[in-house]
C-alpha cells in the first residue's frame, strides 16, 4: 500500500469545545486509563472538498486547452461556472472545517465514542463487543494527503455505521488494530495483527470478469440504438434522419454508460486482495480510492459462492458475504469477499471461513414430483448440513452455493403455497442478516421439510450454547485458524492452490 | 393428524381473538356489501333480472370472502417453548416461523386505527434478519402486553451475540 508522506499527525489534545457535557467528560478521566479526546487531522477540510477541487482542476485545465487552441466561446458562461464552482468549494471547505472543529473521538475501555455537530451535538458510541467490521477508506484526495476515513460498522440500520473523517493513515491503522483487538477481548495496546495474503485478483482476470458480468439483457439497450439507426435508414418509406439521429445518440449514450460502469467496477475492485489475520478477513481494493476492510471471522453471517454462466468456461466464481454492519447503499460493495477467483480456491476459502469443509457434504435434493412445481431447476436444488453449517445449492445456468453456520442463523421458517401443498412439498428458510445471501431448502417433501426445520432449530440452539460457553477471545474468533479441524493449516500461497486442498469438481447434484 | 405446520409435540397453538375475525369481516365485507347492494339496486332499475343476478353473484362472492376470512383467522397462532417462540399464519400460503428467544432484537406491539377500534393488537418480533416474518395479529391488548413482557424477559435471559 503506497503511503504518501503524511503531514504532522494531529496533536492528541483534549477538545476545547464549549459544549458543557463534552468538556465535563473530557475532564473526567476514566478509571485507570484516562483516554484523551482526539481531534481530526487539520487537513480534513481539504479532503472534504476533494471532489470539488478535482472538478476545478479539470475545468481550469480544460479551459486553458480551449484558450490555447483559440476555440473558447463567450467568457460570460465561463465566469458563471467559476462563480458556481467557487461557491461549491467554499461550501465543502466550510463543511470540512466545521467537522474538523467540532469532532472529537476517544477510545474508551469498552466503547468508541465520536462527538460531533455544530448546532445539534451528537455523541455516537460503538460498543466494542458489538463491532461488526472496521474499514479504513482512502478517497483519492485523502490518499494524496495521507489521510484516511475510519468506518466502524455495527449491526443495525443504515445509520449504524460510525465514521471518523479524516485522520492520518497511520493513526487510522493503529486505531483499527486497537479496536479489533479490544473487540476480540485482547487488552489495550495491541499491535497490528500480522496478515497473510490468500489471493490477489490479477488485472486480466478482473477486467475479464467485469466484461463478462456486463453481458446481460441490459446490453440489448445499447444495441437498440444501432438497430433503430439501421432500420430507419433502410426503411422502405425512405430514410428518417431524425430517427437515425436518435439511434446514433442512444448508441453513444449507451456506450458512455457502459464505459462508465466498466471504469467504476474496475477501479473499485482493482488489486483486490483477500488476506487473513487473527483479527479476521482483510480485504484491500481500489485503484484511485482505496479501501481496506477487516471483518472478524465470527462476524461473517453467511456466504455465497456464485458462478454466472459465462464464468463457467474459465472456472471462475465470485464469493459474497452477509455482514450485519454492511446494510447501507454505501456499504453495498463491501459484501464482496472475492469478485473473481478460480473455483477451487473459492471453495477452499469458503471452507476456511466457515471453519468446516462445506464442499464435500452429502447433498439431498427435492423429490421427483417437485418437477411439477419447478420443471427444470428442481434438479439443481440440493441441501446438506452437519453440526456446524447448513449448505444450499441451486441454479441451473448460474450456480450458487449458500452457506450459513448454525450459530449465525437468526430464525428458521417453513412455508408452502397452494401449489406446493397440493404436491406435498414445502420450503425451509434460514434467515440471515441483510445481505446478498439467502438460504433456502426449496420444494422438499413436506414431512421431511418439517423434520429439517426441527433439526435446524435444534442445531442452532446447540451451536449457540456451545458459543456462549466460550467468550470472545482472540484465539476463539478464528477457530479455523488452528490445527485439528481437518483443514490445511498452511493455506494457499498467494494465487496458488493449497497443497492438500480438497479435490475440485466433485459436486454432486441432487 | 400430522401436517408439516402442526404445533410441536406436546404443545397446542395459542389461537388469536375472535375480534380479529369480526374486524376483518366488518372492515372488508361491510363496504363490499354496500357496493354490491348499491350496484345491484341501480341495475335492477333498468333490468330486474340483471339486478338479481348481480346481487346473487355478489352475495356468493361475499360468502366466499366470509369463509376465507374465517379460515385465515383460524390459521393464526403461536406457541411458546423453552428456547423459542413458534408463530404460524396463512391458510392458502402457510407459514411457520421459529424464533429463538436469544435472537430477538426487539418486540413491537402495534395497533392500527381499525385494530384500536376493535380492541386488538399485533405483536411483532424483530431479529437481526430482515426476512424474519414473525408476527401475531389479533391478540387482546392485555394478552399481547403479557406476551411481550415474557418474551422480553426470556430474550434477556437467552441473549446471544450476533
Amino acid at each position: 500500500m503506497p503511503d504518501p508522506p503524511a503531514p504532522d499527525p494531529p496533536a492528541p489534545e483534549p477538545t476545547t469545545t464549549d459544549d458543557p457535557t463534552l468538556a465535563a467528560s473530557a475532564r473526567d478521566p476514566g478509571p485507570g486509563d484516562p483516554p484523551a479526546f482526539l481531534r481530526l487531522h487539520p487537513l480534513t477540510p481539504v479532503a472534504y472538498a476533494g471532489r470539488v477541487i478535482g472538478l476545478v482542476v479539470a475545468i481550469v485545465v480544460f479551459g486553458h486547452l480551449e484558450q490555447s487552441t483559440g476555440t473558447r466561446g463567450g467568457s460570460s458562461s465561463g465566469t458563471t461556472t467559476l462563480v458556481i464552482l467557487a461557491a461549491l468549494l467554499a461550501l465543502t471547505l466550510a463543511r470540512g472545517t466545521v467537522a474538523y472543529l467540532t469532532t472529537a473521538y476517544r477510545l474508551e475501555p469498552s466503547e468508541f465514542r465520536v462527538d460531533s455537530g455544530l448546532f445539534r451535538r451528537q455523541s455516537k458510541r460503538v460498543r466494542l463487543n458489538r463491532l461488526q467490521s472496521v474499514d479504513v477508506l482512502q478517497p483519492l484526495t485523502a490518499r494524496v494527503l495521507g489521510l484516511a476515513e475510519l468506518r466502524l460498522s455495527t449491526a443495525g440500520t443504515e445509520k449504524a455505521s460510525v465514521r471518523v473523517r479524516y485522520v492520518s493513515h497511520p493513526i487510522a491503522q493503529e486505531l483499527r488494530a486497537e479496536l479489533l483487538g479490544r473487540s476480540a477481548g485482547a487488552g489495550p495496546g495491541v499491535a497490528e495483527a500480522p496478515e497473510r495474503a490468500l489471493y490477489s485478483v490479477p488485472p486480466g482476470q478482473l477486467v475479464g470478469a467485469v466484461l463478462l458480468e456486463l453481458v446481460s439483457w441490459r446490453l440489448l439497450l445499447v444495441l437498440a440504438g444501432p438497430i433503430l439507426a439501421v432500420v430507419s435508414t433502410e426503411a422502405s418509406s425512405g430514410p428518417h434522419p431524425a430517427a437515425t439521429g436518435l439511434g446514433v445518440g442512444l448508441f453513444l449514450y449507451g456506450l458512455i454508460v457502459v464505459a462508465h460502469f466498466i471504469w467504476r467496477r474496475v477501479t473499485a475492485l482493482w488489486d483486490f486482495t483477500v488476506a487473513e489475520s487473527p483479527d479476521g478477513v482483510r480485504i484491500r481494493r481500489g485503484l484511485l480510492a482505496t479501501s481496506a476492510q477487516t471483518v472478524p471471522f465470527d462476524r461473517i453471517q453467511a456466504l455465497r459462492l456464485h458462478q454466472p454462466l459465462l464464468f463457467r468456461p474459465f472456472g471462475w466464481v465470485t464469493v459474497r458475504m452477509n455482514v450485519a454492519g454492511y446494510v447501507g447503499r454505501r456499504e453495498a460493495g463491501s459484501t464482496v469477499l472475492v469478485p473473481v477467483a478460480p473455483r477451487d480456491f473459492a471453495e477452499w476459502l469458503l471452507s476456511r471461513v466457515a471453519g468446516v469443509d462445506v464442499v464435500h457434504l452429502p447433498l439431498t435434493g427435492p423429490p421427483r414430483r417437485a418437477r411439477f412445481r419447478a420443471p427444470v431447476w428442481w434438479r439443481a436444488q440440493a441441501v446438506a448440513d452437519n453440526d456446524e453449517i447448513f449448505v444450499s445449492h441451486h441454479g441451473v445456468f448460474s450456480r450458487t452455493i449458500d452457506v450459513v453456520p448454525h450459530q449465525r442463523t437468526q430464525s428458521v421458517g417453513l412455508s408452502a403455497g397452494p401449489w406446493q401443498r397440493a404436491l406435498g412439498l414445502a420450503t425451509v428458510q434460514l434467515d440471515s442478516t441483510r445481505g446478498p445471501v439467502r438460504i433456502r431448502a426449496r420444494f422438499r417433501d413436506a414431512g421431511e421439510a418439517r423434520a429439517l426445520l426441527d433439526l435446524q432449530v435444534d442445531r442452532g440452539a446447540q451451536a449457540r450454547r456451545r458459543a456462549s460457553g466460550r467468550p470472545g477471545q482472540r484465539t476463539d474468533v478464528a477457530p479455523n485458524l488452528g490445527p485439528g479441524n481437518g483443514l490445511p493449516v498452511d493455506g494457499p500461497p498467494v494465487n496458488g492452490p493449497p497443497g492438500d486442498r480438497p479435490t475440485p469438481g466433485t459436486r454432486p447434484l441432487s | 393428524m400430522t401436517t408439516p405446520f402442526a404445533p410441536p409435540a406436546g404443545t397446542e397453538w395459542v389461537r388469536v381473538s375472535r375480534r380479529m375475525r369480526t374486524m376483518r369481516r366488518t372492515t372488508l365485507l361491510g363496504p363490499a356489501l354496500i357496493l354490491v347492494g348499491a350496484s345491484a339496486g341501480l341495475l335492477a332499475a333498468a333490468s330486474a333480472v340483471g339486478g338479481a343476478v348481480l346481487g346473487l353473484v355478489g352475495l356468493v362472492a361475499l360468502g366466499a370472502g366470509w369463509a376465507a376470512i374465517g379460515r385465515n383467522w383460524r390459521s393464526w397462532g403461536y406457541a411458546e417453548r423453552a428456547d423459542d417462540l413458534l408463530v404460524t399464519h396463512g391458510a392458502l400460503f402457510k407459514k411457520l416461523t421459529v424464533v429463538p428467544y436469544g435472537r430477538m432484537q426487539l418486540v413491537d406491539v402495534e395497533a392500527g386505527p381499525f385494530e384500536r377500534l376493535f380492541g386488538v393488537v399485533t405483536v411483532k418480533l424483530h431479529t437481526a434478519a430482515a426476512t424474519t416474518d414473525a408476527r401475531v395479529a389479533g391478540l387482546l391488548p392485555a394478552d399481547a402486553l403479557a406476551l411481550r413482557d415474557r418474551l422480553t424477559a426470556l430474550g434477556e435471559a437467552h441473549a446471544a451475540g450476533l
